[in-house]
């Protein structure tokens, strides 16, 4: 034991552990504030992520090829469901359109160039997921040179997943909302009830145990019921305005009962994405 | 001689295609692995790292200096949080040499050493990402809902995959003649 702890080894080993911890600590607080990682981190996750690509493909296959064959055994049920939407599906297209030809000519009346429900997409499919218990991010296949930035939504299904949290030049990791760290979730949103009012405020946690999101410190006193959609509010200027997160599960008070608390169930499973749309703000 | 062995081929390629198989696992897996309350971390990496110890011979293979690099591009690729497993992955190896050179390999004791490796590998884990705040788990909940279903998924791993990983190295860590 006297050997181990000689005095070349100590220093050694605490050198080390200052080094391990300032390091941890550096790339925390880089994370946080830079827009992109420096230049050699930067490189190196491109060489690493495309060598990526090359084993994840037949993984990927393999499940593909096993979902497609548990999606066939419920094709019957689904088509028949199907059907019947796509009947209504073809009226609220072609509603859509007029819509979105009227919002387009009232926006040139009024001179308005961008509104917060203007953006465009960019689409990426998920090379990997981080083998961790503590970090739930995934890494996708688009980054700095398809237009990808820092602090993007992502969307995946019919509804929001979580933002970009570090961009490269090729690929780039997205936090889900699922993800403990407190800065992956905070998305400003909003719930608007039958009567018309909106209740504003922000996703403030994600509930491990329930798989709820949780929109807290709720002072207005609109009535909000079980099943209103939520969308995105816009506010903040970095996410646009109405993308889809969820539906209400349920309202409680919160622990002093001075405001409510929001349940919102999300409508995508975190645990199986695959393709994901990276939505960026127009300005 | 590592140099002249054909492992010098095959350790870093098999030492890549576990290190994308843990993410792309995770990933396919993922509503398995992740369910809640547990959550399973595959590292068939380490076991890739760890094997070579007990399998190496007379081969010396310069693990420490892999296990460098792959802890590396696991913190840059993976977690983006420098610093964590560039120190982890040599520390592992050098735990599995000092406990190893006490036992004869067999799969018994190989098993037991992995599963020590497992658990200090977790701990520190836990332990460091818990001090920068980027785990939020109580001690009680890592041991019941991270450590025990990571243990039993590596376990697993290790009892499936020891057999196929020694006949290859039995195939390959053949002196050529010279």
């Amino acid at each position: 034991m006297r050997k181990f702890f000689s005095n070349q080894r100590l220093v050694m080993i605490v050198v080390i552990l200052v080094l391990c911890f300032g390091l941890m600590g550096g790339s925390v607080a880089l994370r946080n504030r830079r827009s992109t990682p420096p230049l050699i981190q930067q490189f190196g996750n491109d060489i690493v992520g495309f060598t990526s690509t090359v084993v994840a493909y037949p993984v990927n296959a393999f499940q593909s090829g096993v979902n497609s064959l548990s999606e066939l055994t419920n094709a019957y049920q689904e088509n028949r469901l199907l059907k019947k939407q796509v009947t209504e599906l073809a009226q609220v297209k072609v509603r859509n359109q007029t819509l979105t030809e009227e919002n387009k000519q009232l926006k040139k009346e009024l001179k308005l160039n961008h509104s917060l429900t203007d953006y465009t997409t960019v689409t990426a499919s998920v090379m990997t997921r981080t083998p961790s218990s503590w970090q739930n991010q995934l890494i996708i296949n688009k980054g700095e040179t398809s237009g990808v930035t820092k602090n993007m939504p992502v969307l995946s299904g019919s509804g929001l997943v979580g933002r970009i949290s570090e961009v490269n030049k090729t690929n780039s990791k997205v936090e889900l909302l699922s993800d403990s760290n407190e800065a992956s979730n905070r998305f400003a949103i909003q719930i608007s009830n039958k009567s018309g009012k909106t209740v504003n405020g922000i996703i403030t946690g994600y509930q491990k145990s329930t798989g709820l999101l949780l929109m807290g410190h709720v002072t207005s006193k609109v009535k909000v019921t079980k099943g209103t959609k939520v969308i995105t509010s816009g506010m903040g200027g970095v996410t646009p305005k109405g993308l889809y997160v969820g539906k209400v599960a349920k309202v409680s008070e919160d622990d002093y009962g001075l405001a409510k608390k929001i349940y919102i169930k999300p409508a995508t499973n975190f645990n199986n994405i695959n393709i994901v749309t990276v939505a960026e703000l127009d300005s | 001689m590592y140099r002249l062995s054909k492992l010098k081929y095959v350790f870093p390629i098999g030492l890549l295609i576990t290190f994308f198989l843990d993410g792309a696992l995770s990933n396919v897996f993922s509503g398995a692995f992740f369910s809640y309350p547990y959550s399973m971390v595959s590292h068939l990496v380490l076991l890739w790292l760890v094997l070579g110890y007990f399998f190496e011979n007379e081969v010396q293979i310069p693990l420490t200096g892999f296990a460098v690099v792959t802890g590396i591009a696991f913190d840059l690729y993976y977690s983006g949080i420098l610093g964590l497993f560039m120190v982890l992955f040599p520390l592992i190896i050098g735990l599995t040499r000092a406990i190893g050179k006490y036992f004869s390999p067999t799969f018994l004791t190989a098993i037991m050493i992995y599963f020590i490796d497992l658990a200090v590998f977790e701990f520190a884990n836990y332990l460091a990402y818990m001090i920068i705040g980027i785990a939020h788990a109580s001690f009680s909940s890592f041991l019941l809902y991270t450590l025990a279903p990571t243990l039993a998924l590596n376990l697993v791993y290790f009892v499936v995959l020891y057999f196929p990983i020694s006949l290859l190295y039995a195939h390959y860590n053949v002196e050529p003649r010279s």
